[in-house]
């Protein structure tokens, strides 16, 4: 009877972390029919999934701010939900960003950049669904958020590793100029996925802080 | 009925400006709608005024024993004053207006109660210290308590919400109790009114300030709490309820500006930081002060103006 909007919001965002763990399922799937068989049917579909899904994402935010413009929650926890939700959707967006660059501008993983690009991602993987587990516990007011704050900028740190070596063998390659400088924004594409994670869960952490009165 | 209008005139601005101090957070942040805020407001101030008004009532007839013209005098006599201290933009107590306008008539009468008005001097003084204590104590307990208890973001943003409704429900009871006697008590010490119809025009009048012109004045005091964080500001609402309660049981009504100045200070003194400014200190001292003297001088004009006659050339 009381707080249905509340309620409403609540089942949002929980969805919304959901399909968030959809989105990086099918993202890492795709990356890695990518790095195994380029250009296929089952990168396409996997693409498409992660694309679809992703709107769903968006669909679920458009209507956590239609429901906060109705001034549902309190202003404290109206902003705090409204900022997490939007930094996290840097997630899905850049994600989504990374298989567009791999179909739509037909690029391809190197030979010999496999490995390195099977870690990049699968660190970067790790990040998100730990910030998915951050965000979790956040809500319900548990502890640990600390921890997964240390685990994910570890990870980040060696994100960026992975990164700046990549772009240094990259350039050092016998690949053609314009190759080098496509295959180098896919790899920064790649590399801010961790940025991003890095990111929110450091928000997660400042305004668990300021939750405690 | 016409004899009553100054005090029905006084009920309504205390209405019109008290309702900020009980629900101004609530309906600024929009955490509640206005309407609520108003509705709940009314029907909390009648019900306090008729429960529990008559402790003030008592307290403020027998400062002075007045004729009906004179009740007259004092209501409006506060109820000028409370308009010219608005209009210069001081802190004005509608209680402190009303005592001293009562103290003026009785100057007039030679017949003042001394130990009464040393009652109500003390609680005008302790009123912004208990808020503050009450405040930082409740702050402290229910701080532990809240943390402790590990409540999920929407929980707690429920909690606080609901505490909001009921803390303000709880101001709006204990402010028609403890102010109604500032807009009626003259006419029960006047013989105009018994107690109990002094209660129910006095918080019908109050009701009536906070339905038709509460709402410009909450959306402008409201937002000077806004700043607190919502667990601080249901704080302050829960202190300024307990404070003013506390007055009521004595008998004495207080000033619920001056309680809601005091529980912010209290949060000032849990949190380490000036939460009020030097300059709305100063202006609460300048308040204590001219409030009081300017409803006495008024009031004692007002008595001199009505016993001039003309006289033609």
């Amino acid at each position: 009877m009381f707080f249905k909007k509340e309620n409403r919001v609540e089942e949002l965002i929980y969805k919304y972390l959901d399909n968030l763990g959809i989105i990086l399922e099918s993202f890492q799937n795709a990356v890695m029919t990518c790095i195994t068989t380029p250009a296929c049917e089952e990168f396409d579909f996997l693409q498409d999934r992660t694309h679809r899904f992703e709107s769903k994402a968006d669909d679920i935010i458009d209507e956590v701010n239609n429901l906060m413009y109705g001034k549902v929650l309190i202003p404290d926890s109206r902003e705090d939900i409204m900022t997490l939700l939007n930094a996290l959707d840097h997630i899905p967006n850049n994600l989504e960003k990374v298989l567009f660059v791999i179909k739509y501008q037909q690029v391809e993983i190197p030979k010999g950049f496999e490995p390195q690009i099977t870690d990049l991602i699968r660190i970067s993987m790790e990040s998100c669904e730990l910030v998915i587990k951050q965000v979790g516990r956040f809500l319900r007011n548990e502890t640990g958020i600390r921890e997964i704050l240390h685990t994910i900028d570890k990870n980040e740190s060696q994100c960026d590793y992975i990164e700046y070596r990549l772009i240094e063998r990259i350039f050092k390659s016998d690949m053609d100029p314009f190759m080098k400088l496509q295959f180098k924004e896919l790899v920064t594409f790649m590399g801010d996925i961790s940025d991003h994670a890095d990111r929110v869960s450091k928000l997660v952490n400042i305004l668990s802080l300021k939750r405690r009165v | 009925m016409y004899s009553l209008l100054g005090g029905i005139f006084l009920g309504w601005s205390l209405g019109a400006n008290d309702a900020s101090n009980i629900f101004g957070t609530a309906v600024t942040s929009r955490m509640i709608k206005f309407w609520t805020a108003a509705f709940l407001a009314s029907l909390f101030v009648v019900a306090g005024a008729l429960i529990s008004g008559q402790a003030g009532i008592e307290t403020l007839k027998g400062l002075t024993s007045f004729s009906l013209n004179q009740a007259i005098v004092s209501s409006v006599a506060a109820a000028l004053t409370v308009s010219v201290m608005t209009v210069l933009g001081l802190p004005v107590s509608t209680s402190q207006s009303v005592v001293g306008a009562i103290l003026g008539i009785g100057i007039i009468n030679s017949q003042i109660n001394t130990a009464g008005l040393g009652k109500v001097f003390l609680c005008w003084v302790t009123t912004p210290l208990g808020g503050a204590v009450i405040c930082f104590i409740l702050y402290k307990v229910l701080a532990a308590v809240y943390n402790a208890l590990k409540i999920s973001v929407f929980g707690s943003d429920k909690l606080l919400k609901t505490g909001l409704i009921v803390s303000g429900s709880y101001g709006a009871y204990v402010l028609g109790a403890n102010n109604v006697a500032n807009v009626t008590a003259v006419f029960v010490g006047a013989g105009k009114l018994s107690v109990f119809s002094a209660a129910l025009i006095g918080g019908l009048s109050i009701a009536f300030g906070i339905l038709s012109y509460s709402r410009p004045v909450m959306e402008t005091v409201g937002k000077k709490l806004v700043a607190l964080d919502p667990f601080s500001a249901l704080m302050v609402s829960l202190s300024v309820g307990m404070t003013i309660h506390i007055y009521t049981v004595i008998g004495v009504p207080v000033s619920s500006s001056q309680a809601v100045i005091g529980g912010v200070l209290g949060i000032g003194l849990v949190k380490g930081a000036n939460t009020v400014s030097t300059q709305t200190l100063r202006n609460i001292l300048l308040g204590w002060f001219f409030t009081p003297v300017v409803a006495c001088i008024v009031a004692i004009l007002i008595t001199f103006g009505s016993y001039l006659e003309y006289v033609g050339p």
